[in-house]
């Protein structure tokens, strides 16, 4: 056991201390930051390179039955991505649906400690849990999905909203889930009864609710929970032409802000901000859409960019799946999770060639560049609907140079400069933006910098990224190849105060915590004594209420954040 | 040169081998070639006598001789761009892999996956072969590309699945759903079989022996004279799958469709 770790000479950039690029030592002890460090420590000399708090995913999919069913469904995707046993690590395969451990430990090498996996259906939550588990390098989080709760819905139609809260509070705590998740809220259900709903004020059919009444109860029933995280919501409309209009009205229904987050994230909105009337008319939206963020501190977007090539798309949106395979003809799954959720799955391939995915390619950019704030804009694929994750470090190249979009302008449809302003923005992102969109942004957002995450102030979780990267002698701009590089493979992972990573291995077994919240409601308020909510149970769930609750083998280091529920 | 390998006796002869590295391509020049015996790594000559005969300045000089009991060696000529590889007795699943040309000679039987995702060149199996015979990879929509596989004997099921170009032929019974998927190519057989083409899209199959009953979802489409095995056949022509909108071709023998249902009622 050592003593600690010094790393010495390090250009770092903690956007939440304020700290915007200066050479300093970081002391490290017991797993957190500390003001100095012990005699004895293991010295890191950083020798002047990038050095940043550890990167945090916000909103990514690699765990759950959602992920393996796309390894399952194809396992062509198996012979990419293949690395040998070495050292502690564990033979992989696997490119966009890679398998557990290649999604630690490429994440892990590219300097991430923390992810979040977006869409967990909660009656599915001991197969998140388990790959979670072995997904060792990362403290993981769920997002819990509740856009088709029979429940749920039932007390938005009474306009219940304590009584909302309280099945939220109850079944985040039942599936050690993190936050509330709206995919489609309303859609996902009607598809379940062969619909779909194509507008926020439409009703979905047999619940007479509308999507909109879902998501103003829930982002009132998150607050009078006090999560941590605000709603994070997948419009509806996802990939349709035109939806940049459902996505602006979504927008307008997220209340102002009260605490130091927003009220409303919205994910993936690349594939929600889009023009015309059909594919052949397709056009960006971007500016609108960034308009309206700008305007809105309220409001959190991730970009969900795209990146040519090869991936599978999996999504609880199961009706968006299902007009995807009418386009592709390939594969495709499509999942019902009884009285809750479901999923589609296709594999899909992003060309060059494709005007419409050289359009969606530039919105995400552009959402990037035109967001005027970095804390609102986070880095992310949508992993892996979008690209798979490994192509983060291009895409924060693209974002820092001009130079790199204008020579991608070569090789893509010639007419995408006709749909998207992409190529008039001059914008080219810093080491600063880049910090905020990748890690402190994300921890700001998802509310965990209380439990010192996003940041390396004394007290802070001991999660460091350190990359063979020297911002004073380096032109993002110019040397774009060398910044993709860099962000590809980090000279040291720090995780709660080991070494994790190294020069692109990994090199410990590696012990994870997932991270959980708990709502304290008064009894009354207790669900699991509700008449009504067990007889859901009794009457429709293929499990008794008794039964549903993942049970505390399955997080063998949970981390519960605890709130006290103003009910 | 002739490179003659000749399997040593084996302690535990049921544990596969995965030998990828025999090609022609990798004997010019002498080096230590590795295979793999179950999870263990072993040079060459510990599981073969190997004798080297002749010099080759190109890989097309080099045949290789396969000898002793081969049943269980898998991957042999994996990648192979030319030269020629003679098996004098049964081969163990995935030979030919992707190979671009020369030519693989089996005189006894093949395992599974025979010219798996082939793209030139020629295998001849003399005995019969195994199930996915010139298939594609599990999850792929292309499986063999190009080149000729002809087997002498029966075939398994699934023979040319996903075939996209090159020639299959079988001169005996297949098992089910051959040409599954088909996308190019010709598969000719000349047994019988089971559910043909079933989702094919392009290509064409041609089955000399009695098919069984056809998929619903073949579409009667004229008749034609073939010749096969120096004979002359008189084929009833289908075209489909219509269920996945093809427009491959599937020809059958007219007395087959005639016979199975007593009357043409597909005219
Ligand atoms: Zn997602």
């Amino acid at each position: 056991m050592t003593q600690g770790i010094l790393i010495k000479n390090a250009y770092v950039i903690d956007p939440l201390s304020g700290i915007r690029g200066e050479i300093m030592d970081i002391a490290i002890r017991d797993g957190r930051i500390v003001e100095d460090a012990l005699p004895g420590s293991e010295v890191i000399d950083a020798g002047g390179c990038l050095t940043l708090p550890g990167g945090i995913d916000s909103h990514s999919h690699v765990c759950g039955t959602k992920v393996n069913f796309g390894r399952y469904m194809s396992p062509e995707d198996m012979r990419a991505g293949r690395t040998s046993r070495k050292g502690v690590m564990h033979v992989t395969s696997g490119y966009s649906v890679p398998t557990t451990f290649g999604n630690s430990y490429r994440y892990s090498t590219m300097g991430y400690t923390t992810v979040l996996e977006g869409a967990m259906a909660p009656l599915e939550a001991r197969h998140t849990h388990e790959e979670f588990t072995a997904t060792p390098h990362q403290d993981m989080l769920a997002n819990t999905l509740f856009d088709g709760n029979w429940s749920v819905m039932e007390a938005v139609r009474e306009k219940d909203v304590k009584r909302a809260a309280a099945i939220v509070a109850w079944t985040l705590a039942a599936v050690k889930g993190f936050a509330i998740k709206l995919t489609n809220p309303g859609g996902t259900e009607a598809w379940g009864w062969g619909k779909d709903v194509s507008h926020i004020h439409d009703p979905v059919p047999y619940f007479e609710v509308t999507p909109a009444e879902i998501i103003s109860t829930m982002i009132q029933a998150n607050e009078i929970l006090r999560l941590p995280h605000s709603v994070h919501l997948h419009c509806n409309n996802l990939g349709v032409p035109g939806n940049f209009r459902t996505t602006l009205e979504t927008m307008d229904l997220a209340p102002p802000a009260g605490g130091d987050r927003q009220t409303l994230y919205l994910t993936h909105v690349q594939f929600h901000s889009y023009g015309g009337t059909t594919w052949r008319d397709i056009s960006s939206k971007s500016e609108e859409i960034a308009r309206s963020l700008n305007s809105k501190p309220q409001v959190v977007i991730d970009m969900g960019q795209i990146m040519f090539g090869r991936t599978t798309t999996m999504t609880a949106d199961g009706p968006m799946e299902f007009k995807l395979y009418m386009l592709h003809h390939n594969k495709w799954s499509n999942h019902d999770v009884e009285l809750e959720t479901g999923s589609g799955i296709i594999p899909v391939y992003y060309s060059r060639k494709s005007l419409v995915n050289c359009v969606m390619w530039a919105i995400g950019l552009e959402l990037a560049l035109l967001a005027k704030n970095p804390w609102q804009c986070l880095l992310s694929t949508d992993n892996p609907n979008g690209a798979p994750f490994v192509k983060y470090p291009e895409i924060i190249a693209l974002l820092m140079s001009r130079r790199m979009r204008e020579n991608e302008r070569e090789e893509i449809d010639p007419r995408t400069e006709h749909y998207v302003p992409l190529f008039a923005l001059d914008r080219e992102l810093d080491w600063y933006d880049i910090a905020v969109m990748t890690r402190a942004g994300q921890a700001k957002a998802m509310g965990i910098t209380r439990i010192g995450k996003g940041h390396l102030s004394p007290g802070a979780q001991a999660d460091v990224a350190i990359y063979p990267l020297k911002p004073d002698n380096l032109d993002p701009s110019v040397d774009y190849q060398q910044v993709m590089a860099g962000f590809s493979r980090t000279l040291y992972t720090i995780k709660r105060g080991r070494v994790v990573a190294r020069d692109g291995d990994v090199v410990v077994e590696g012990a994870n915590s997932t991270i959980w919240t708990r709502s304290r409601v008064p009894p009354e308020y207790d669900m699991g004594s509700d008449p009504e909510f067990t007889r859901k149970f009794d009457q429709y769930y293929t499990v008794r209420l008794r039964n549903y609750p993942v049970q505390d083998v399955y997080l063998p280091r949970g981390v519960c954040i605890e709130t006290e529920a103003a009910l | 040169m002739r490179v003659i390998l000749k399997t040593r006796p084996r302690k535990k002869p049921h544990v596969p081998i995965e030998a990828e590295g025999i090609i022609p391509q990798n004997f010019l020049r002498k080096n230590d070639l590795t295979v793999y015996e179950g999870n263990r790594e072993r040079n060459l000559e510990d599981l073969f006598f190997v004798t080297v005969e002749g010099p080759a300045v190109s890989p097309d000089q080099v045949e290789i001789i396969l000898t002793g009991d081969t049943g269980r060696i898998k991957r042999v000529g994996e990648y192979m761009n030319a030269g020629r590889i003679i098996i004098e007795g049964d081969i163990g699943m995935h030979c030919g892999n992707f190979m671009s040309a020369g030519e693989i000679i089996i005189r006894g039987n093949a395992d599974a996956w025979l010219g798996r995702e082939m793209r030139g060149g020629r295998i001849l199996c003399e005995g019969t072969a195994g199930d996915y015979c010139g298939a594609g990879y599990r999850g792929e929509k292309r499986g063999m590309r190009g080149g000729t596989i002809e087997v002498m004997g029966n075939a398994g099921d699934f023979v040319a699945e996903y075939l996209s170009g090159g020639e299959v032929i079988i001169h005996g019974n297949c098992g089910d759903l051959p040409g599954v998927e088909m996308r190019g190519g010709t598969l000719v057989i000349g047994g019988n079989c089971s559910r043909p083409c079933g989702n094919m899209t392009g290509g064409t199959c041609m089955v000399i022996g009695d098919p069984g009953e056809l998929l619903p979802s073949f579409r009667r489409n004229g008749s034609t004279e073939v010749e096969f095995g120096g004979k002359k056949f008189r084929m009833a022509v289908f075209r489909g799958d219509v269920a996945n909108r093809g427009k491959g071709t599937l020809l059958v023998k007219e007395e087959a469709i005639i016979s199975r249902s007593g009357r043409d009622e597909r005219l």
